[in-house]
């Protein structure tokens, strides 16, 4: 359970770009969630529901895009998305870091990172123009 | 000027976009990497031990440090929600611990690892074992700034312990089965594990103990390569 640790930390660093830039309030942020990360986006919609009540991203959208695992063979220079291996008499879809083209262990290259891409802020009614981003609207 | 240049600027009170590429992993996985580059000044190895509750980690390196202390100096870290009981059972070997209590975290972090390296003299050690919180789940996500990773699980815990869990031993170097002396009684064999962690990582090394009988440790020191 440390999907409120991760939401604490996206909230904090929102809010910082936030009141560095003068906004008044957060209409959106984009984050990126490895497929491999072990994080429940369920829990952890909810936690940021929890903690951005009365702050400026109260009311925020959350959008989620996944990142696929990909990996990497140094044996035989095979790269491409992470295999699956299945046993289905459990119902189990599981990764395996074994190269499909030559068996040899592969290394995970993406798939397992957390990051905000982008945020959507409301500026401002008295923001400076000092701190106007270069942004085509 | 020849042409037209449009700049465009948001006004007072409109909406606009910001990239970030701000990783939120990542400030832990920094944290470890400064771990690691500290521990690599000093000439010190770690090893990230993880595992299931009850599966026999502060036993494995109760076993592991009686073994090697003569031959090496040893430390060890015991990650906890609470309570100073694996400090105290270790410490009873003769070697320095480190008492690591999480509150409510179920996972230990590169931060409170820094912690507990600011609380020791590295020019005195040449290895440090650190316990992980007992947890298949959160602590392979979290990476210390350890050489090697490994994870205990044992028989008792019956025959679907890494099916259930494949994502921890994609992070393995070395995997543990303990209790292999209970392992008839379980109706549960070493050989199915083994392959079980192979298909998820074909270069893990898995090694069977029975702690209670001292059995398999220096196979896992010998895997661990310390």
């Amino acid at each position: 359970m440390h999907e409120l640790s991760m939401a604490n930390g996206i909230v904090e660093t929102v809010l910082k770009e936030a009141k560095k830039r003068d906004a008044s309030s957060v209409v959106e942020v984009r984050l990126v969630v490895g497929r491999f990360t072990m994080l429940g986006l369920e829990q952890l919609r909810y936690c940021y529901k929890l903690l951005t009540k009365n702050t400026s991203l109260e009311h925020s959208r959350l959008r989620i895009e996944r990142e696929e695992g990909r990996i990497r063979c140094d044996s035989c220079g095979f790269e491409g998305p992470i295999q699956l291996k299945e046993r289905l008499e459990y119902h189990l879809v599981f990764p395996t870091l074994e190269c499909p083209e030559c068996r040899k262990a592969v290394e995970m290259v993406s798939g397992r990172g957390c990051y905000i891409k982008s945020v959507r802020l409301k500026m401002s009614k008295h923001s400076s123009e000092s701190y106007a981003p270069n942004v085509i609207l | 000027m020849d042409h037209t240049t449009r700049l465009v600027k948001h006004g007072k009170g409109e909406v606009f976009d910001i990239e970030l590429e701000e990783s939120i992993l990542k400030a832990n996985d920094d944290l470890a990497a400064k771990n690691r580059e500290l521990l690599g000044k000093h000439g010190v190895k770690a090893i990230d031990i993880m595992g299931s509750i009850g599966s026999g980690k502060t036993s494995l390196i109760e076993l592991i440090v009686q073994k090697l202390k003569d031959r090496c100096r040893v430390a060890v870290f015991n990650g906890d929600l609470t309570t100073t009981i694996d400090a105290v059972r270790v410490a009873r070997h003769g070697v320095e611990v480190v008492q690591i209590n999480t509150g409510k975290e179920c996972h230990l972090d590169a931060n409170l690892v820094a912690k507990a390296l600011d609380e020791i003299d590295l020019e005195e050690l040449d290895l440090i074992l650190i316990e992980n919180v007992g947890n298949l789940i959160c602590p392979g996500e979290f990476r210390l700034g350890a050489d090697r990773r490994l994870v205990v699980i044992s028989v008792t815990e019956g025959p679907y312990m890494v099916l259930k869990h494949p994502f921890i031993f994609i992070e393995a170097d070395v995997v543990v089965v303990n209790k292999l002396d209970l392992a008839e009684a379980m109706g549960v064999k070493f050989e199915d594990l083994q392959t079980d962690v192979n298909n998820v990582n074909p270069k893990t090394k898995v090694v069977g103990t029975s702690c209670r009988n001292n059995l398999g440790i220096d196979k896992v020191i010998e895997a661990l390569q310390v």
